[in-house]
């Protein structure tokens, strides 16, 4: 279903739009094999398009626009497989932005000239956000750090939003990568990014203080890096499902039109049905929440759902590519690698599911 | 959830939901089958006298003119309080058609006692040897100076048995290429002679619906509505509206609470595997909701949903169907109880509401039409 914009809004996704030109299947390829997995040009780009700023407000020099427009950034980059880190970056502005008083790397940040990304995971299954085993000690001023994050797109960052347990509960504190007492550890994934380990060792840090809208820091980042990785993996699969469709549309076998089959027509439109749900739940949800208070039922709803159906959608597409589906040489395995990605980051579908029971109250 | 109410509406909510409780006798609440028109109609026509029935009518044919945003909240109230299901073929079928393609005479004569609930209608579409494939149908009306006579047999006509009169698919010209093209929309009194009619008992043990055999009934030509040969146009113009209305998420919202009670009371509630599958189910019903919400937002700023709407169908009615089949997974031993079954938490029909969720994947276009029109119409694929 097509979405309701404004027409500043449908300007925007085309501008996004026409950025992701320069992207695609090919560069993201390209990155596979760098050092870097993405160009900092780009990042700068981005910034210089307000994108990096877009939820940042107008005082601090952002856009000060809402998440529908976050959302829609983000699935053009989805669809491009874009490697700059958009998504890390403009949501860590927003947190950046949100005390009396921006953090003194904001500036940079919305620029595109520095980096900063969230370190909020501590293990590959079952944490709670709210509970990081990661420790903050001393108050702001002469807070530091320890403890260990993990599953972070750190590649060219400069530093880090680590949410970590303090005296009164999780608190989000701004670690520098030159920090001491801060190391990183890379490893490859799949595709061109790459994921890393942060250990922190009474690392000094500056205390994120929450927006005077969200009940605390860490939940707000964190619903916030749920909905805007959900947006990214909508448009991811849809990317995907175009590819082939096109490709159902031009292949023979049997003399005929594969896409004239009916058992690939029907797998077709239960990929399309997965892909419509998760645009209708990233921008209902985007369109009914404010950037720094997201209900937290909503947000792992949509990440549960835009995960488990960006893997859906994208082992399908494969599937109904054949053969030529499954070699490295075909564009179409990449929207699976970037899906296999970002449903995994946060949390994935089955992380989500088990916080849900809790969040939503379920069993209450 | 996503849609939030302005103050006006809020206020229409309570006012409903209020006039609701203190008018909707106990007996008729949560009944999982229609009850009999004995029982039902006097309800129809309390609310008829409210000026409630037809909140989506406009105000000229005598109902409320509300905006789709009122229509909603009216329809979430009914479901909240278990109202009892309503004929809707005059309601929401035949009455808009005749008002978008009726003579004045025809509207004059049928819309009143649609409004007044003395006149219930059926819809005869479905025959023996057309279902999904409703354009070969074979019901045969034959012009006659100023009468048509009619012979053949419609089915799965939902109470029909009940009903005074039927709008139908008549085939008037058997040689017509392509087939739809030689088919009219026809009035049938349906207590004209010739006609004979036999329920039908579902799988759920209810006789929802019924078969009708026409032997050489004589209908007014004056009972066409539009130009002989169109009736396929007519029976499909306003499809898309009755699909977005039927992915109203309010009922499985209903279902989803009604799953939690049995749980809690069967104990399955603690099993994580359950648990898993219940947040699965409730994460569905939340896109379900989003859906809805989404769609209605169009609808309302008058971007058409077409054929897309197959899309909310499929979605909502097999959603649906999950949610029963984990009912009577949270129902344990108890799933194949024929009667409502007693917990400390109320009463949870479970064996009834199961089977009755069996039928929502055929009626209106089973899943599998509606997925031919979205690979045709909305995805371009290949003939």
């Amino acid at each position: 279903m097509d979405l309701h914009l404004t027409s500043e809004q449908a300007l925007l996704r085309d501008s996004a739009a026409k950025f992701i030109e320069a992207s695609g299947p090919k560069v993201a390829r390209g990155f596979r094999a760098q050092g870097s997995s993405f160009a900092p040009a780009r990042l700068r780009e981005a910034g210089e398009l307000g994108w990096l700023g877009i939820l940042v407000p107008d005082s601090a020099a952002g856009l000060g626009l809402g998440l529908t427009e976050l959302a829609l950034v983000l699935q053009q980059a989805g669809r491009g497989l874009v490697c700059e880190p958009i998504e890390f970056a403009a949501i860590s502005a927003a947190a950046l932005a949100q005390g009396r008083t921006p953090h003194p790397m904001l500036e940079q940040v919305i620029a595109g000239a520095a980096l900063v990304v969230p370190a909020l995971q501590e293990s590959g299954y079952g944490d709670d956000p709210l509970a990081p085993r990661t420790k903050a000690m001393g108050t702001d001023g002469a807070l530091r750090v320890t403890g260990q994050k993990v599953f972070i797109c750190a590649d060219g960052a400069d530093g880090f939003l680590v949410s970590a347990s303090g005296r009164d509960g999780p608190v989000l504190c701004y670690v520098a990568r030159n920090a001491s007492g801060c190391a990183l550890s890379t490893t490859q994934t799949v595709e061109g990014r790459k994921l890393a380990t942060l250990s922190l060792a009474d690392t000094p840090a500056d205390l994120i203080p929450p927006h005077p809208a969200s009940r605390n820091a860490v939940d707000a980042l964190h619903n916030l890096a749920l909905l805007a990785v959900s947006a990214e993996l909508l448009g991811v699969m849809e990317r995907a499902l175009e590819v082939t469709l096109d490709y159902l549309r031009i292949r023979k076998q049997f003399g005929k039109l594969i896409g004239s089959f009916q058992a690939l027509q029907h797998q077709a439109t239960n990929m399309y049905v997965r892909v419509e749900a998760t645009r209708s739940l990233v921008f209902q949800t985007a369109a009914n929440n404010d950037p720094y208070c997201i209900d937290p039922a909503l947000a792992v709803a949509v990440k549960a759902k835009a995960s488990e159906n960006a893997l859906a959608v994208t082992e399908a597409c494969i599937q109904l590519h054949g053969a030529i589906g499954f070699t490295d040489e075909h564009d179409i395995g990449l929207y699976l690698k970037r899906a296999m990605l970002l449903s995994s980051l946060f949390g994935n579908a089955a992380a989500q599911r088990r916080r849900y029971v809790e969040i939503a109250g379920l069993t209450a | 959830m996503f849609r939030r109410d302005t103050p006006a509406e809020a206020e229409l909510r309570i006012e409903v939901r209020t006039w609701l409780e203190a008018n909707l006798p106990a007996a008729l609440r949560g009944r999982t089958v229609r009850p009999p028109p004995a029982e039902l109609m006097p309800w129809y026509q309390t609310l008829s006298r409210k000026g409630w029935i037809a909140p989506h009518w406009p105000r000229q044919y005598g109902g409320m003119g509300a905006t789709l945003n009122e229509q909603i909240i009216i329809t979430e109230e009914l479901a909240r309080i278990g109202a009892p299901h309503l004929p809707v073929q005059g309601l929401n079928h035949i009455g808009p058609i005749l008002m978008e393609f009726a003579t004045e005479a025809q509207k004059a004569k049928h819309l009143p006692p649609i409004i007044a609930g003395t006149v219930i209608w059926a819809q005869g579409y479905s025959e023996p040897g057309a279902g999904s494939d409703l354009a070969s149908l074979s019901t045969r009306a034959t012009l006659d100076g100023d009468r048509f006579i009619v012979k053949g047999q419609k089915i799965w006509t939902t109470w029909a048995h009940h009903s005074d009169w039927m709008f139908a698919l008549v085939r008037t010209d058997p040689q017509a290429q392509p087939r739809h093209a030689g088919i009219s929309f026809l009035l049938i009194d349906l207590h004209s002679p010739g006609i004979r009619i036999r329920p039908i008992k579902t799988i759920a043990g209810d006789d929802e619906f019924a078969e009708v055999f026409f032997d050489d009934v004589t209908v007014p030509a004056e009972n066409l509505v539009g130009k002989l040969h169109d009736g396929w146009r007519i029976a499909n113009a306003l499809l898309g509206h009755e699909r977005l209305s039927t992915s109203n998420p309010q009922f499985a919202l209903m279902a989803l609470e009604r799953i939690k009670t049995m749980a809690r009371a069967s104990g399955i509630i603690e099993d994580p595997a359950f648990q898993d599958r219940l947040a699965a189910a409730s994460i569905n019903v939340t896109a379900l909701s989003a859906m809805f919400s989404h769609a209605v937002e169009l609808t309302n700023n008058k971007q058409s949903l077409g054929p897309e709407a197959s899309m909310t169908k499929i979605f909502g009615s097999e959603l649906l169907q999950a949610l029963n089949e984990l009912l009577i997974e949270a129902a344990g031993g108890h799933a194949s109880a024929e009667n409502p079954i007693a917990t400390n938490f109320g009463e949870v029909d479970v064996a009834a509401s199961f089977l009755q969720s069996r039928r929502v994947t055929i009626y209106g276009g089973s899943s599998e039409i509606q997925r031919n029109v979205l690979a045709r119409r909305v995805l371009n694929l290949p003939n």
